[in-house]
């Protein structure tokens, strides 16, 4: 078996207040209480198996489980019911230095982090250079940690983490707090491991590292696996369903009204209903409205932004030159977008209706319709530019170099 | 398979301990240097303390109350109830301090409430350095007997694996009620005179003699033990009162080391829960 984590059933519950009763001190909790308390479960009903060498996303709104189910892997937390298994050396990426004593500098807390995740004394020495180097920390490294920034914390946190070496590496939205070059330095670390075919369960609300780092995304949403797979249709799933509520982004709609969105479909090339795209194929648009109040010259527009909201592409009737002298009633007006040059990743797509200067939006979705695109044709970014490229003439006498 | 809090047992528990001996070490060593950094007296608190103990002892009861036992068997008191004090202290607020990496990292958690004992110990053996010469100088002479001496071993021991028990048990009831601290200073106070801390078993002759049945049971006390075991050791003319209720006092200090590592073994599964 090439599992490194399997679950089966796995649940935990809470109580909503006080202690729990399986245990000997809850015992003595409920009794001198008097009362029952409700169960509250953060997780139920897992099961589910990470094969050796995957890197796992774990997505979902906040409060879905997702620490929760960390927690029960690394052993942490015990499980209400089910079993959850994981074969080799398991290391978390601390929270904000856990572990780290204030009053030590930064080598001592090296030392003893280091032991606490159970690196022997002589490879803590060994890769202590290399630690402190990955820190970037060198020059603060006798001061002590209570003069460190949030951000020092976590660099050193996580350098001791990946000098560990562990078979499974479990990281918990803690890269946010880094600066950008840190982080990158901790993505091209997390590849190498990728790499070195070491599992990761990576639980981050940033979709767009998800999606691009993940070999598949994991779906939690009130305690329960909503969806488990490729991680743009994973993400584009969350995004449906947890869009509105404390969902990742903030789709907002505003206007007027005197013009309405009632239905808007994505039709894929076949004509079907979809959230999932093509590269190189078609997307259909297909908007329903109703105009309240007859209204002349309006103009429709849309706009693409990626997964973490860069404007890709954005245009309107009026730039198109299609005028629509006069709508009234219900109605239906089709985008068509042939090819579809996106690459692979996840979008959003905002719709507007306005007037023909401007000044009066009558319905604009922001962000309102995630999709997600997969790309078969290869190639690096964002869009698809067409190319081709013109070859210097055969020189067939030449035995050429590939 | 990795290790973690679910299947735990008393033997898997011990084992693991054993094998993060390296940790152990860098928490005893985050103890010691985390309660001395920053303070200008830094260790020599853990002497100044217990002998200002012995100071308002000397003052209250031989001064003002015009009776009292030797000076050496008070210092010997106090600093054995300092090593106690340390240890129930430090040992209940071991595991919920720690509450972040509890949460986050599997661990032996008895390493927690471990380490802090050990720490202690070694504030304890250090002042034993001071121990000596001062008890030297109050009996104006040396009052060891080398046979005795070479019972302080044990005695430290017996002591050390005492006050562990407390701190499993402390540590553990600390993560689930909140009440624990101010249980524990509540009964510490009591725990304090009913312990020959400030006083002696002499000093207990009249109370003995009236009621014959409260003494025997105040021999259960294993700190009653432990500290006249001390002075026995330590000092020649201190008799240790052998008996089968002196002996079972010892033998509770094993039972409470078995239970508390028990009842904590058992606690650790939920402890990520509560903190």
């Amino acid at each position: 078996m090439t599992a490194a984590i399997q679950a089966e059933n796995l649940g935990k519950w809470f109580r909503m207040r006080g202690l729990a009763p399986q245990t000997l001190f809850g015992r003595i909790g409920t009794l001198l209480r008097g009362r029952k308390n409700e169960r509250f479960w953060a997780l139920q009903g897992l099961t589910f198996e990470v094969r050796k060498g995957c890197t796992l996303g774990i997505i979902g709104p906040n409060g879905a489980g997702k620490s929760s189910l960390l927690g029960l892997i690394a052993g942490t937390i015990t499980p209400s019911e089910g079993w959850v298994r994981a074969q080799g050396r398991i290391s978390s990426l601390l929270e904000l230095g856990a572990g780290f004593h204030p009053d030590l500098s930064g080598r001592e807390n090296i030392y003893l982090n280091a032991s606490i995740l159970g690196i022997p004394r002589e490879d803590i020495r060994k890769r202590f250079d290399r630690i402190v180097d990955f820190s970037g920390l060198r020059e603060f490294i006798d001061m002590p940690v209570r003069h460190y920034s949030s951000g020092m914390y976590v660099r050193l946190g996580f350098a001791v983490a990946v000098e560990m070496d562990p078979d499974i590496l479990l990281i918990d939205e803690v890269l946010a707090v880094g600066d950008v070059e840190f982080q990158h330095r901790c993505l091209d670390r997390m590849k190498r491991f990728q790499r070195a075919g070491k599992t990761i369960l990576f639980v981050s609300h940033a979709l767009q590292t998800v999606e691009e780092f993940c070999d598949e995304a994991m779906l939690i949403h009130h305690g329960r696996m909503i969806s488990r797979g490729d991680p743009a249709d994973t993400i584009i799933e969350y995004l449906h369903r947890c869009g509105g509520e404390g969902g990742p982004v903030r789709t907002h709609e505003y206007g007027s009204r005197q013009v309405e969105f009632t239905e808007v479909r994505l039709l894929d090339e076949g004509g079907t209903e979809s959230t999932r795209f093509t590269t190189g194929k078609s997307m259909i648009v297909e908007i329903h409205f109703h105009a309240h109040q007859p209204v002349v010259r309006p103009v429709f527009g849309f706009s693409i932004k990626s997964g973490n909201g860069i404007p890709i592409f954005g245009s309107n009737t009026q730039i198109e030159g299609r005028t629509i002298e006069r709508i009234s009633g219900e109605g239906v007006i089709r985008l068509v977008i042939d090819p579809l040059l996106l690459m692979e990743g996840h979008y959003f797509l905002s719709l507007s209706i306005h007037s023909e200067d401007h000044k009066i939006q009558y319905h604009r979705r922001e962000d309102w319709y995630p999709f997600a695109v997969h790309n078969p044709l290869g190639g690096l970014g964002m869009v698809h530019l067409h190319c081709r490229w013109e070859l210097p003439p055969a020189q067939p006498s030449h035995p050429a170099g590939r | 398979m990795s290790e973690n809090a679910q299947n735990t047992t008393l033997l898997s528990e011990l084992r693991a301990v054993g094998s993060r001996g390296n940790m152990l070490w860098n928490l005893v060593l985050r103890d010691l240097k985390g309660r001395y950094k920053g303070s200008l007296l830094g260790f020599l608190w853990s002497i100044l303390t217990p002998l200002f103990m012995a100071l308002i002892y000397l003052f209250f009861l031989r001064v003002v109350a015009g009776r009292g036992v030797p000076m050496e068997e008070i210092i010997i008191g106090v600093f054995a109830w300092q090593f106690t004090v340390q240890c129930v202290n430090g040992g209940m607020v071991s595991v919920s301090s720690s509450a972040s990496l509890v949460k986050k990292v599997y661990f032996p958690r008895s390493l927690l409430p471990l380490s802090v004992t050990l720490g202690a110990l070694i504030n304890y053996l250090l002042s034993l350095i001071v121990q000596f010469p001062l008890i030297a100088i109050l009996s104006h002479g040396l009052p060891f007997t080398i046979s005795r001496l070479l019972l302080l071993p044990l005695v430290i021991i017996l002591h050390t694996g005492f006050n562990f028990a407390l701190a499993l048990i402390l540590s553990s009831s600390n993560v689930y009620f909140r009440d624990t601290p101010h249980l524990v200073g509540l009964l510490l106070s009591a725990w304090f005179f009913l312990s020959p801390v400030m006083y002696n078993l002499e000093f207990l002759s009249r109370f003995a003699a009236s009621l014959p049945w409260l003494m025997k049971c105040y021999m259960l006390n294993p700190l009653a033990v432990i500290i006249t075991a001390y002075r026995f050791c330590i000092l020649r003319p201190v008799d240790f009162p052998l008996s089968a209720w002196s002996l079972a006092g010892g033998l509770l200090i094993f039972l409470l080391l078995i239970s508390g590592f028990a009842i904590f073994v058992r606690a650790q599964r939920h402890f990520a829960d509560y903190l």
